[in-house]
């Protein structure tokens, strides 16, 4: 069974974000990068095909800056078993760019599935995975919660709204993965000392021809501040006034 | 939420914290080598256990010795070298002030400029005031507090530089591993067991269940930090004395975007503190519009009632801080304990079989001038030159390691400690005759008083019950501990085993006592019982010398500083 899986390293998710001086990226002064979570399940997923085949190989790609490096080596922690990382002095804002890139990478790989998480916290664009099927003439199954693989083909849960859709895929496929699929190992002390030795190719990644540029960042507006009307029981008619008259809910 | 001011009512009765704190569990924290109950096992040549200064030194120095001794055709070879750390990623336990002395800096890298290493900027220029309560008065800078050619900087961030030095050298770093236990075989150190993570309140294993791992190593580098767990157990276990007993003050900290600049290094005694505790606040600029502010005060503090988080709010609202802050935004919030005991508090010996001690906790602080992190570095480097020269032997026993405390002994961390001796333990006679002893014990170069002032632990020291001071955060300028928690980063998972360890039958006053002391809000005080909302807890060891025994938990858990 070999396998690829297409990572990202993202801020963590309780950054306080703060937009930079030039008003369209995120200013990364005290923010802390980590492996994108829902790629996180996409390595998990591929560690557990690969041992419950007893045989084959993780491999996990990356685009981004020389510091993706880092973020590679949590997934060889993890247990991937090498890393290549597409270094760009900035990841495209384009996930075109991105998925043309991952699929020259991955074209003659001969991988049996190719894994990435559903989408990538930071800019939330959906669109990696399935671009990458495209330029690989795969099917791909997105958001998956449960994903069984046997002889050439896959079935994996989606859940929709209100309940849950089985499919079926041939092999190789693109799934990406959603939270839920699985519950990731944390790194163990001997994975992190065997990820030291584990290979990692750097290859340059010029950022590709973009379409789609970044041209604003902003803060959502700030929530109003609660109001306290009052307490117990004696507070219900002047909470039921406000809600009538101000909040004209009722 | 209500603290106090510490000017406590009326007399309502006396007790000494000791009374009520569970013994240090050290049949928990000392265990026989090859003890069962471990997963992985693994081996080191050296590990270093936490990733502050100390030890991320220690393991810089030790790489490059290794490395220039294996170019000159030693026979070393291959030499694993391993940091451990509780935190998640590094840097994001530490915490600090900081104004930085560059000195140890310097001698660790040699080829690099001070223009390199990771500050944010030179003190800009500095000064100290006594506050009243609407007042203040600038004093002269004291000689033991003058900080021309040192730098401002985040710990986190010094922390973090020296990680990707450490791991460029080949270094180990292990994040999310706390150290649990010693391993010894005999009175040797034989290495340490983590702490397991995925279980459940009650103990029972969850899902993502990793037992503990055993990693050995033929020396052990004990650089926890302040009131470290192994260091104190293996201290008590050991029987080093110490002539005093170590003593600590709690800091509580916080970073702010301010809309108004700074451009000094502040510095203040006085209010809000009660004249019968030891302290003092420091305002330092990052950049000018990003602001340090931190309230230290010794925790042999005589009210009960006395809280250092509520101290720290009444601060802001002085007027010599408040334009600061009107308007800023509060960005970070933690806490820290530092070892205040100096000279005479310093173990007799900080080597053994097989282990080391370094950096804060040894209690190489020098608490007027406020500085460890230079003297944690410099403990990392003789360290690492001691048990290279061990390795070099084959012999790791406390014979060869016993170099590192005759380096130590022979630098400046020990002569600076002794000039500055008697000056904490003055303090016990209260801020206006400690202040002028102090005062003379500078001018004489620490020749006054001429002998050593003996101090007590703090948990020993007795605490009047008082009523607090009713104090009502706004949310903006000042701040309840619950959202000071949430300002840490704090993201501890609720459902882990308690990992303090409370004394049996704490009467109401000590529980009130613990309400005020813990700056997390960790300790409630519920029917007239005590409640432990452990995953408050930012691991500042507060508790640890007063109150309940705190105790390595699950990786990653705890604060998530990012720029303290
Ligand atoms: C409020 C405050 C202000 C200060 N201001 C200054 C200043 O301006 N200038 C200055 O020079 N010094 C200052 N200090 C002191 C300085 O921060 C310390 O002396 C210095 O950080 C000590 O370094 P260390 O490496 O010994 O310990 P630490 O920096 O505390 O590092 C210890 C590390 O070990 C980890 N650890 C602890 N126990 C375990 C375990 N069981 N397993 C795994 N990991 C563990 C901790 O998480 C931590 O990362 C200040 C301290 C405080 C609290």
């Amino acid at each position: 069974m070999k396998i690829a899986v297409c990572i990202k390293r993202v801020p963590d998710s309780e950054t306080r974000v703060k937009v930079a001086n030039d008003g369209r990226s995120l200013d990364e002064a005290g923010v802390k990068f980590i492996l994108n979570p829902y790629d996180e399940f996409a390595v998990e997923e591929a560690l557990r095909r690969k041992e419950a085949a007893g045989a084959g190989e993780v491999a996990v790609i990356a685009v981004g800056t020389a510091a993706s490096q880092e973020t590679i080596r949590t997934a060889l922690a993890m247990g991937a078993d090498r890393g290549v990382l597409l270094q760009a002095d900035a990841v495209p804002a384009d996930g075109l760019a991105v998925a043309r890139a991952l699929a020259a990478e991955l074209q003659d790989g001969g991988y049996d599935l190719i894994l990435c998480g559903k989408m990538a916290i930071d800019d939330q664009s959906y669109q990696v995975g399935p671009m990458l099927a495209e330029r690989l003439g795969l099917p791909c199954v997105t958001a998956v919660t449960t994903l069984s693989l046997e002889g050439g083909k896959g079935v994996a849960e989606r859940e929709i709204e209100g309940g849950v859709e089985v499919v079926e895929f041939p092999l190789p496929a693109v799934v990406t993965a959603d939270k839920g699929l699985n519950e990731p190992r944390y790194p163990a002390l001997k994975g992190i000392m065997a990820a030291k030795k584990k290979p990692l190719a750097v290859k340059p990644f010029d950022g590709g021809t973009v379409g789609v540029a970044v041209t604003g960042m902003g803060l959502p507006a700030e929530r109003q501040e609660g109001r306290i009307v009052g307490e117990g029981a004696a507070a219900v008619p002047e909470l039921v006034r406000l809600l009538r008259e101000e909040a004209k809910v009722l | 939420m209500t603290g106090n001011q510490g000017a406590g009512g009326g007399d309502q009765g006396a007790f000494a914290p000791a009374a009520y704190q569970a013994a240090l569990p050290t049949e928990r924290v000392i265990l026989p080598v090859g003890s069962e109950g471990a997963g992985d096992q693994l081996e080191m040549d050296v590990l270093f256990v936490g990733a502050g200064p100390a030890g991320l030194s220690g393991a810089i120095e030790l790489a490059r010795l290794v490395r220039h001794d294996n170019e000159a055709g030693g026979s070393l070879g291959d030499v694993q070298i391993g940091v451990l750390e509780k935190a998640e990623a590094l840097g994001e336990h530490s915490l600090s002030g900081a104004v930085v002395n560059p000195r140890a800096f310097r001698e660790l890298f040699p080829d690099l400029s001070d223009a390199d290493f990771p500050f944010r900027q030179a003190v800009p220029g500095e000064r100290v005031y006594l506050l009243t309560a609407g007042g203040s008065l600038r004093l002269p800078t004291p000689p033991t507090m003058k900080n021309h050619g040192n730098y401002v900087a985040s710990i986190c961030e010094i922390v973090r530089w020296l990680g990707e030095k450490a791991e460029a050298a080949g270094v180990n770093i292990f994040t999310g591993f706390p150290a649990g236990a010693l391993l010894v075989d005999g009175q040797r150190v034989a290495g340490v067991r983590t702490v397991a993570s995925g279980l459940g309140r009650d103990g029972e294993q969850l899902g993502g269940y990793a037992p503990p791992n055993d990693i050995t190593a033929k020396v052990t580098a004990l650089s926890e930090g302040t009131r470290g767990l192994l260091a104190q157990a293996w201290l008590e276990w050991q029987q080093v004395p110490s002539v005093n007993p170590q003593v600590y003050a709690l800091g509580v900290k916080e970073i702010w975007e301010t809309k108004q600049p700074l451009d000094a290094v502040i510095h203040t005694l006085g209010w809000p503190l009660p004249t019968d505790a030891f302290g003092g606040s420091f305002l330092y600029p990052l950049e000018p519009n990003l602001l340090a502010l931190g309230l230290v005060v010794g925790l042999d503090y005589h009210r009960a009632a006395l809280d250092v988080h509520v101290l720290l709010q009444r601060l802001k609202q002085h007027p010599l801080f408040r334009s600061y802050f009107e308007g800023g935004e509060l960005v970070e919030w933690g806490a820290k304990t530092i070892p205040e005991g100096g000279y005479h508090a310093l173990p007799g010996r900080r080597s053994g079989d097989g282990v080391v001690i370094l950096g804060d906790s040894a209690g190489f602080v020098d608490v007027p001038s406020l500085k460890g992190i230079h003297y944690a570095m410099q403990s990392g480097i003789f360290a690492a030159r001691a048990i290279f020269q061990a390795l070099k032997r084959g012999d790791q026993s406390a014979g060869p390691l016993a170099e590192y405390d005759r380096l130590v002994s022979g630098s400046y961390i020990m002569s600076d400690l002794h000039r500055t001796r008697n000056m904490r333990p003055a303090f016990t006679h209260g801020f206006y005759r400690g202040g002028i002893e102090a005062g003379l014990m500078s001018l004489t170069k620490g020749r006054f008083p001429g002998r050593r002032i003996v101090m007590d632990s703090d948990a020993a020291a007795v605490r009047r019950v008082g009523s607090a001071e009713p104090f009502t955060p706004d949310g903006a300028l000042t701040v309840s501990k619950v959202d000071a928690v949430f300002k840490s980063g704090n993201t501890t998972r609720d459902t882990i085993p308690s990992h303090l360890v409370t004394g049996p039958d704490v009467p109401p006053e000590v529980v009130d006592f613990y309400v005020h002391m813990c700056p997390a809000g960790v300790y409630e005080r519920v029917d007239g019982g005590l409640r432990v909302n452990a995953p408050n807890c930012v691991d500042c060891k507060a508790t640890d010398v007063l109150g309940p025994r705190w105790t390595p938990r699950e990786g990653g858990s705890g604060p998530k500083y990012k720029r303290m």
